[in-house]
């Protein structure tokens, strides 16, 4: 689906994303775990576009099968036209028109439609249909109405995917869905990750590791900009250099509780 | 047609829920035992509700200044500052479907309106190449749009490289390089910095507006050479004719841009103004938008200009291009609801309401007129402090201080009602008005 060539990123002296290569399947579920800094976000906004990278290439394989393409220096609409959308880790909606809107507005996205300044939105009624669907799929139907603003953090994180899903996505990149959401709202959040992984290729960023090793196909591990592990959960769980990573100088004290 | 639209639109809506289980009830039987122009009717009452009051006003106001005298004519604006509300609305309602719709505060927005004025006074007076001096007035005024259309695409696609107050300040430096340039550059005119006239000679004729080749269907505008009609029991002077005339072109133009805020592509430039970084990551192009709606806000303005210019028979670089035009047009926004698209017209009558109320002479009248010729002396004559009389007080508050109550005004409204006029009133029937008021109205009459 996706697929990076030594992708590399660097602010000044800096390097965040250091020759990453990385490939993700058709319908995979992929958790890109890493500590605080290790280059997660940008890694996402090199494939959204948002970044540009310094060296390397991003490319992506349509299900049409007529191989892969470069998307190197796409702009955030353009990979989003070609299928890439993402979730943000801090809600970034439309915050004060109706969560149906929120939707809405990206479906028409995905349709092309916006471009058409003569006939009233309400005749559009796919984007309707498509938007009730969505909201219908991440929970978030009798709340439909309300101001995009006013829902409860939890809401707010599914509203989050929902705008990501309603652009018809190949590749879902969810950057930690979860964050900042309450132990009883996670399970909720848990169980749409695993929804959606069933029809998409799913990137996903997560802290949480009882989560991480639970849902993922496959784990990568990021550290200071580079993939230092990568494989099915239980291999990564019992990886040194990601114990290093992970809990640096004090693994020997750790190693009873982990 | 319409049958067939309405009921798409109410089908949708509830099936979704759009409209509340009342609403629905409701519509139901109209789908059932009603026709589609009540329907149609019902959908529009407040539209058609607001042409009706603008319809009537010029008669009312001759009626009410016939009857009452000074009173009325203290309270009620003249249909010449009507005008100039109508064609300065629209000025107003372009700069605020930019800048209130995308939250792209377009600070030189008064270039367009200045094109627009400029251009059709030029076209008047022979000196735009390929347009004769007796080019129709409607086809200038159409071309003065698409003229400033096209210099806000250049405009706009250096100003949306920026955003925030960066883009405001680059749009307001366009628009003074403008001024500077046409307030100094000598083909225009013999003096320039005082603007541009409509050569009598050259075009002696009013600015027709109508169905430009059908002279039936044509109406002069402006104070001196505009139509008269008499008709039936109605003696309409030159006035109201640039009234209804420059009011209807505004109208048209309120609708197509009403329409616009209403499609696919106006809600595109709503996300825009929301949310612009995820408006872009759900796949628009946002500057593309941007710029589209740029170009159409910049249409708008042209048209107004190019009224504002028909009427007066004049433009100078001071009323049409300095920044405080813009300016204006910001106040009358704000006053009226930024982001409501009718808002700024509303504000706009709302400022030139008060201006013409305090104002010093008032033509047709205003408070202190008023209160010269109706206190009575022994009030006048009173004595305030330090020896002042109450006479005396009021000339020394109320002459010529407009401007200074308006921006006390300016500064309540702002703090005290932040979604203006419009917003206040959508505020308070929990929608827009054309969607409220009919259920508001249906209750009134239970």
């Amino acid at each position: 689906m996706l697929r990076t060539r030594g992708l590399t990123r660097r602010f000044g002296g800096l390097v965040a994303v250091d020759h990453v290569d990385f490939e993700l399947g058709g319908d995979e579920l992929c958790s890109l775990i890493g500590p605080n800094g290790a280059g997660k976000t940008t890694f996402f906004n090199l494939l959204t576009g948002v970044l540009s990278p310094s060296d390397g290439a991003v490319e992506l394989r349509s299900d049409d099968g007529d191989g892969w393409r470069e998307v190197t220096g796409a702009s955030p609409a353009e990979t989003a036209r070609m299928g890439v959308h993402r979730s943000y880790q801090i809600t970034n909606v439309f915050p004060t028109v109706s969560v149906l809107e929120n939707v809405r507005v990206a479906a028409q996205a995905d349709a092309d439609t916006g471009r058409r300044f003569h006939r009233n939105v309400g005749t559009f009624d796919e984007h309707y249909e498509e938007a009730y669907g969505i909201l219908e799929r991440v929970g978030l139907a009798d709340r439909a109405h309300a101001t995009a603003e006013n829902l409860s953090h939890g809401a707010a994180r599914q509203l989050e995917v929902a705008i990501a899903l309603a652009g018809d996505p190949d590749v879902l990149l969810l950057d930690e869905p979860n964050a900042g959401v309450s132990s009883e709202s996670v399970d909720q959040i848990v169980d749409l990750i695993e929804d959606v992984a069933t029809d998409h290729a799913v990137l996903l960023v997560e802290h949480n590791m009882d989560i991480v090793m639970n849902v993922s196909d496959r784990v990568v591990v990021l550290d200071r900009g580079s993939v230092i592990a990568d494989g099915p959960p239980e291999d990564v769980r019992n990886d040194e250099d990601v114990r290093q990573a992970y809990l640096g100088g004090y693994e020997r004290e750790e190693e009873g509780t982990v | 047609m319409f049958l067939w639209f309405a009921r798409r639109v109410s089908r949708v809506k509830r099936r979704w829920g759009v409209i509340s289980t009342e609403t629905v009830d409701r519509e139901t039987a109209v789908d059932t035992d009603e026709s589609w122009v009540r329907e149609y009717a019902r959908d529009h009452v407040a539209h058609l509700l607001v042409v009706a009051a603008f319809g009537v006003y010029p008669l009312l106001y001759s009626l009410l200044v016939a009857l009452g005298g000074g009173v009325a004519g203290a309270f009620l604006p003249r249909p010449e500052t009507m005008t100039a509300v109508f064609y300065f609305g629209l000025f107003a309602m372009s700069f605020d479907f930019i800048s209130g719709y995308t939250g792209y505060l377009s600070f030189g927005h008064a270039a367009f309106y200045g094109t627009g004025g400029y251009f059709v006074v030029l076209v008047a007076n022979g000196k735009v190449p390929l347009l004769p001096a007796d080019t129709p007035f409607m086809v200038s005024m159409v071309l003065a749009g698409v003229l400033a259309a096209l210099l806000a695409v250049v405009i706009g696609s250096v100003s949306f490289r920026l955003s925030g107050v960066y883009f405001a300040m680059i749009t307001l430096g366009f628009a003074q390089v403008m001024y500077v340039f046409m307030r100094d550059w000598g083909f225009l005119s013999s003096n320039p910095r005082d603007g541009v006239a409509v050569s009598n000679d050259l075009h002696p004729a009013g600015f027709e507006i109508g169905i430009p080749g059908v002279d039936a269907l044509n109406l002069a505008i402006g104070p001196l050479r505009g139509d008269e009609i008499e008709w039936l029991f109605l003696d309409l002077g030159a006035t109201e004719v640039s009234y209804y005339m420059v009011g209807l072109v505004v109208l048209v133009c309120y609708f197509a841009m009403q329409r616009m805020v209403h499609s696919p592509f106006g809600r595109v430039l709503v996300a825009i103004r929301e949310n612009e970084e995820r408006a872009r990551a759900v796949g628009y192009n946002t500057f593309r938008y941007k710029l589209g709606a740029f170009a159409a806000s910049a249409f708008f303005a042209g048209v107004a200009g190019a009224l504002f210019a028909g009427v007066r028979r004049s433009v100078s670089p001071d009323n049409s291009l300095y920044f405080l035009v813009s300016g204006d047009a910001l106040l009358a926004s704000i006053i009226g609801g930024f982001g409501t698209l009718a808002g700024p017209l509303y504000g706009w009558l709302f400022d030139r309401s008060v201006v013409e109320f305090l104002s010093k002479t008032g033509a047709g009248g205003g408070l202190l007129p008023l209160l010269r010729e109706y206190l009575p002396g022994s009030v006048v004559e009173a004595q305030l402090v330090g020896g002042m009389t109450f006479g005396e007080g009021i000339e020394v508050f109320l002459n010529g201080h407009a401007p200074l109550y308006l921006g006390a005004v300016f500064v309540a409204f702002v703090v005290y009602v932040p979604g203006g006029l419009l917003g206040w009133v959508r505020n308070r029937l929990g929608g827009t008005v054309a969607k409220q008021l009919p259920a508001y109205l249906a209750k009134l009459r239970r």
